[in-house]
């Protein structure tokens, strides 16, 4: 099969798949701390949602991998990789503001790094497919 | 929760995922070897199910049961995926997400323990 490189062919299916687990684990794990004991912690508890939503776009648009889609998991990969240093460092830096944790407390840790390094992962993996993309769209909007 | 069974899904997942990580490596797609780990891993994923939720009904099990709950429903979703995954993919990246998703029970399987045994979050 001819075809152009898709975000979500290819190598790209084991990304998709890991962001998959993470979606429904943060998911999950949302849904459960916040249905049972959302008045403990509730930052963390929104934070673990908002953790949740964005996994969910990064795995469906990374799935989908079409042009606007592409878009939506730069943004997703983004925020996540924003979330995971910005809490991480928060939740080294004051831990009584975190008295439960989230996915991204600790930069990860209790997760094995990996929501460190899916998002780095997945920008990477954009990157790549829009390069041997480029015949077809044009990028006007580099790093500049 | 039975030990003994969580360790054999523990080592059915590893070994699962071990097989299609050598068809990944020699650049196979999916083929019948890695889908016999999947329906193995599946059998049993189904049972640990039956077996915990005959135990939450009986002697009550961990503090709150909601996350193990969660983690008994959504781990026999995972060979299944994994298996879809493989048919659409007809390369090595099939069971590459083979590996995945059984390197990811494993870990819910490890994770289910602990919260049983009270101990973790």
């Amino acid at each position: 099969m001819a075809e152009r490189e898709r975000t979500g062919g290819g190598p790209g299916r084991l990304l998709v798949a890991v962001y998959a687990v993470f979606a429904l684990a943060a998911g999950a794990r949302a849904a459960v701390q916040i249905a049972t004991k959302f008045d403990e912690a509730r930052l963390a508890y929104l934070l673990s949602a908002v953790a949740a939503v964005v996994y969910v776009l990064a795995t469906v648009a990374l799935a989908v991998g079409g042009r606007v889609t592409r878009r939506i998991a730069v943004a997703a990969c983004s925020v996540e990789l924003a979330g995971v240093l910005v809490v991480g460092s928060l939740s080294l830096a004051d831990p009584a503001a975190f008295p439960d944790a989230t996915v991204w407390s600790g930069y990860g840790r209790g997760y094995g790094f990996v929501p460190l390094v899916l998002p780095i992962a997945g920008l990477y993996w954009l990157w790549r497919t829009a390069r041997s993309d480029r015949g077809r769209v044009v990028r006007p909007d580099g790093d500049g | 929760m039975s030990n003994v069974l969580s360790a054999v899904v523990i080592v059915a997942a590893l070994l699962a995922a071990a097989f299609s990580a050598v068809t990944a490596l020699r650049d196979r797609p999916m083929g019948w070897g890695d889908l016999a780990g999947l329906g193995v891993l599946e059998v049993l994923l189904v049972a640990q199910a039956v077996v915990g939720f005959v135990k939450l009904a009986g002697d009550g099990g961990p503090h709150s049961p909601a996350t193990f709950i969660g983690y008994l429903v959504a781990a026999p979703i995972l060979p299944l995926a994994g298996a879809g995954w493989g048919l659409m993919e007809r390369t090595r990246w099939g069971p590459g997400v083979i590996v995945v998703a059984g390197l990811a029970v494993a870990v819910m399987v490890v994770r289910m323990r602990q919260i049983w045994d009270g101990t973790g979050g």
